[in-house]
């Protein structure tokens, strides 16, 4: 069988696993998320009311914004009409402001797992019983001061230790719990720079960096202690050169050469990414660590963006403006990835389920385990997926995360853009494009 | 020459490469100081040293060397001017705009250099003298094509029989009085306004800035326009004065304190006798700044917008953020994290990456800067405070502060500071926020973060300044994308950068030519 041939077998499997039909709920859903979609000022209206929604103080004060956000806009769909005809009247407006406002809410609920960890925990526990490991992500970005950093590492630190004591009485899941090099924890926290540190300087990385260290020190200290995986999340160009350099910076001390076992992200929409992951390899080639780094490969959160920043400068895009080109360039990062094995660990993230299949293949094609490589989806995204990898016997993990909604806005607009976008993965599935289609080469 | 518009690029600081650059340009201009800038006078240079100007941060390192020009030298640039400026009054508008782009090309090929220099000679980090460069450079190629614009036919009505037409002519002599807080692209910007209609200009810098104001002259001189038409003469308030009053100058453009601008309004207002015309003034004078922000409005970004637009370059520019007006509902979360975001700026030398706050310009605004501080303390509270540099080299360094709990008449709620301070108090609603607004002489820059587009219209319509930023920072116009410049006390005139601007330094005439001969159309 080709290499071709391969990934299309697999995607085959992977989609057959997949729920045939979805719940009346994700029904819904998914019909909703299409009329945004075709309804370019519906979408702007819906963005801006979820974006605002948790500094609305009152239903009077909600409704006021829906109206005058859907007036705005003046949406063309049927039900961007409806909507605006609802919400207009002042006796049918608290209704409307409601309903919008509910929506947000359960929205919030599919993207977020829980207010705290604590609360998150059975949820956690369910899916680890599932077959599903989970890394949980505390909302809240952009720390502003040094009270607020310090903030974000309390909470995390909190996390780590809720999360260690929380899963140790889980059951034994062994694909979920170790792979050929080694042991995996079942805490797993991914923390975010920007809340880190509030000293980020586009033209000084050294700045954020130093302020950072000591307060990531803190973390992998604790995740050393209490047995527990620390990954930290790439965030927009701007920021890259100070999470690479202080994630670099500090994996290289001494006193983490021994673990705990740690991670950094790679977004394969950057141009510059095989040169950066170049650099990382031949960082990993110098520095001797016990447990190896994780490297998780995505397409990356800040597409449109990083276009707009750019566009606005008049500069050359830093990411591809090509889905194509992105794709095709995941793949490389792919098999170089896989190539390095065993010198670091590899997860991917990603719902596409051609990216998928193609790294799987790879990791067969390479003669590895399949536990050997990771899969990791978000969840409100990946949630069936999730479940297909596991029923595959695949190790699968979910970015959970915790919050509460003024914390998570940020997050939930992100995932809104990415799940309506028209030409990501998962629009074309909710679409019902063949599946020759979504498996076709990039 | 009908390429549109676009704005230059701005260095992307992101990249190290870049950085690199920039950096080892610095190091390569900081060799070769001091410069020697001479008066500039219908092509003849005269030296001299009576006028330093030097690094604030650092004010024994001497960026320049200037003479001091005199009323002599005013006497002597009008005449030389009006004996020559017709040479380039009579060009085409194509060769005109041909050399003011020529001189962008020049300075495009200094950019890193340039921005070395405006960073020594004025303190200005590298971020911000990097947009000092391009902004010259914009509004080069922004009048250049709008003077091309101005000279096709209007829109004029032609019956039958009738032919009119309207030409923009160029007043004449224009005196360009020029600030150091944008020591490139202000003096850029006000003389190629003038020049690109076809008027002589007579630029004189400010005292803290005569190397930044010589490398522009030098471009528009090398670029070709005639030495006649171009006269640099730097100096301090004497020559200005005199350039006001003369009679040979027939219109004057000026940026810098609201006290000076008043005061040049007034005499440019005294027709001398004998004088042939009425003096146009165009000033851009200061603000105190204000920024709403409303219960709904997002402070993870409202907070880091209004600490940029207040403290970049150390609070000195016109359009720097002075005064938040926030809603009773988020003034406590907001008035506690603005703190906390002040205390994480770092003050250092601008030349230092990384740098938030850099030195002021000189003593005199360290001393003006600090008594307001030490009055603020007095009269109200002080809500976050950074120790300024502690750098041996005696730089003009002054610490970023935040006030809080200020009475209504507090100077430091009514007067421009122009430094690193902010002020940060509750309004029971926007109405009231907007009443305030409305009670300062000021109309420059202002600010509102909301996320309700009935409120944003509704500041819209009550605002009296003249450039209001929605949920974004207060500063850093671009050409041709936020034409600038104030209303009220802040400001006389078109706004810079903008479609208007060169209306100011023209007159117009209008032919209406009959064109029958009993009864034929001609
Ligand atoms: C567990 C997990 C952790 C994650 N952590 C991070 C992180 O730390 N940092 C981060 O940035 N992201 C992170 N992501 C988010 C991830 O980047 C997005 O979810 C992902 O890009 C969606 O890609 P996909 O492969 O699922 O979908 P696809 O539909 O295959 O790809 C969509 C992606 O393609 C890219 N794209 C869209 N339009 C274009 C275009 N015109 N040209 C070129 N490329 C385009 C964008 O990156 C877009 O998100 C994470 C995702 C997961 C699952």
């Amino acid at each position: 069988m080709s290499a071709e041939d391969q990934i299309l077998a697999i995607g085959r499997q992977l989609a057959g696993n997949l729920p045939r039909s979805a719940s009346p709920g994700e029904r819904v859903d998914a019909r909703l998320l299409q009329i945004v979609a075709g309804d370019p000022a519906l979408r702007a209206a819906l963005f801006r009311f979820t974006d605002v929604r948790p500094a609305c103080t009152s239903v009077a004060d909600l409704g006021q914004h829906l109206v005058t956000l859907l007036e705005d806009a003046s949406p063309a769909s049927r039900m961007g009409r409806a909507m605006l005809a609802l919400a207009r009247p002042r006796a049918t407006r608290p209704l409307a402001a409601l309903g919008a406002g509910g929506g947000v809410q359960r929205l919030a609920h599919r993207f977020i797992i829980g207010r705290s960890v604590d609360r998150a925990l059975p949820a956690l526990a369910r899916s680890w019983d599932a077959g599903v490991a989970a890394s949980v992500d505390l909302l809240g970005e952009a720390s502003v001061s040094d009270e607020e950093a310090e903030a974000y590492v309390g909470r995390c630190a909190e996390a780590l230790h809720a999360l260690a004591s929380g899963s140790a009485s889980w059951p034994a899941r062994p694909v979920l719990e170790a792979d050929s090099l080694g042991p995996l924890p079942r805490a797993n926290l991914s923390v975010k720079v920007t809340a880190l540190t509030p000293e980020i300087r586009v033209e000084e990385p050294r700045r954020g960096i130093e302020d950072a260290l000591e307060r990531l020190r803190h973390l992998l200290r604790l995740g050393h202690r209490l047995g527990a995986h620390v990954h930290v999340d790439m965030e927009t160009l701007d920021s890259r050169e100070t999470v690479l350099g202080l994630v670099l910076e500090v994996l290289s001390e001494p006193e983490f050469r021994d673990g705990p076992s740690a991670g950094l992200v790679l977004q394969a929409y950057l141009r510059d990414s095989p040169a950066e992951l170049d650099q990382i390899l031949s960082w990993v080639d110098e520095h001797e660590r016990r447990v190896p780094l994780t490297i998780r490969l995505v397409k990356g959160a800040y597409w449109d963006h990083e276009v707009i920043e750019a566009r606005q400068h008049g500069w050359e895009p830093p990411v591809f403006t090509d889905r194509g080109e992105c794709d095709r360039n995941f793949e490389g990062l792919t098999r170089t990835l896989v190539q390095a094995h065993p010198r670091v660990r590899l997860a991917l993230g990603s719902h596409n389920l051609r990216s998928i299949a193609h790294g799987i293949a790879c990791v067969r094609a390479r003669g590895l385990q399949e536990r050997d490589l990771e899969l990791q989806v978000l969840r409100g995204l990946g949630d069936d997926l999730a479940h297909a990898l596991a029923r595959m016997g695949l190790r699968v993990r979910v970015y959970s995360p915790v919050g509460d909604l003024l914390e998570g806005m940020a997050y939930l607009v992100r995932r809104m853009l990415e799940n309506t976008a028209n030409d990501s993965f998962l629009a074309a599935r909710s679409r019902g494009a063949p599946l020759e289609e979504l498996l076709a080469a990039p | 020459m009908s390429d549109d518009f676009v704005n230059e690029q701005h260095l992307e600081l992101r990249r190290a490469d870049v950085r690199d650059a920039l950096l080892a340009a610095g190091e390569a201009l900081r060799e070769a100081l001091p410069q020697r800038v001479p008066i500039l006078v219908g092509g003849d240079a005269r030296h001299g040293q009576e006028l330093v100007s030097v690094d604030p941060g650092l004010p024994a390192r001497i960026v320049a060397l200037a003479p001091s020009a005199t009323e002599a030298d005013v006497d002597a640039a009008v005449a030389a001017a009006a004996a020559g400026r017709s040479e380039w009054a009579e060009r085409t508008p194509v060769e005109r705009a041909r050399v003011l782009r020529g001189a962008a090309a020049l300075l495009r090929e200094r950019r890193l250099e340039l921005a070395a220099l405006a960073s020594y000679e004025c303190a200005k980090p590298w971020a911000e003298a990097d947009a000092d460069v391009c902004e010259a450079i914009d509004f080069l190629e922004y009048y250049a094509r709008r003077a091309l614009e101005l000279d096709r036919d209007g829109m004029l009505g032609q019956p039958p029989g009738e032919r009119n037409t309207m030409r923009y002519l160029p007043r004449g002599m224009v005196a360009v009085i020029a600030p150091w807080n944008f020591p490139l692209a202000i003096p850029t910007g006000m003389v190629a306004g003038a020049l690109a209609p076809g008027n002589a200009v007579i630029l004189k810098p400010a005292p803290q800035a005569p190397a930044c104001a010589h490398a522009v002259v030098s471009a528009l001189l090398q670029a070709g326009v005639p030495a006649a038409a171009l006269a640099l003469l730097p100096g301090g308030d004497q020559p200005g004065a005199a350039l006001v009053r003369h009679p040979g100058v027939e219109a004057i453009a000026f940026t810098g304190s609201a006290k000076a601008g008043s005061e040049i309004v007034r005499a440019a207002a005294e027709t001398p006798t004998g004088a042939s015309h009425v003096k146009r003034v165009v000033a851009e004078m200061g603000g105190k700044n204000c920024v709403i922000v409303d219960s709904d409005a997002d402070l993870d970004e409202a907070v880091p917008a209004i600490v940029r637009s207040a403290f970049v370059y150390a609070g000195q520019k016109c359009s720097a953020a002075a005064r938040v007006l926030a809603h009773e509902q988020v003034f406590d979360a907001l008035a506690s994290r603005l703190a906390g975001a002040v205390g994480t700026l770092r003050v250092g030398q601008a030349q230092e990456l990384g740098v938030d706050v850099p030195p002021l310009i000189d003593a005199e605004a360290q001393q003006r800067v600090a008594s307001y501080i030490e009055r603020g303390a007095r009269e109200g509270a002080v809500r976050a405070q950074v120790a300024s540099h502690p750098g041996a080299g005696g730089g003009f360094f002054a610490p970023p502060t935040l006030l809080g709990e200020l009475p209504a008449a507090s100077p430091l709620l009514n007067e421009e500071i122009f430094g690193p301070v902010l002020t940060v108090e509750p309004v029971a609603d926007i109405a009231a926020a907007c009443d305030i607004v409305d009670g300062l002489p000021f109309g420059l820059t202002g600010g509102l973060f909301s996320r309700n587009p009935a409120t944003v219209r509704h500041v819209v319509g009550r605002s009296p300044v003249g450039n209001l930023y929605v949920n974004r920072e207060i500063t850093g116009a671009m050409v041709g994308r936020q034409p600038f410049g104030g209303n009220r006390m802040s400001g006389t005139g078109a706004k810079a950068g903008g479609p208007d601007y060169l209306l100011e330094f023209c007159r117009a005439r209008v032919v209406c030519e009959n064109t029958t001969r009993h009864g034929l159309v001609v």
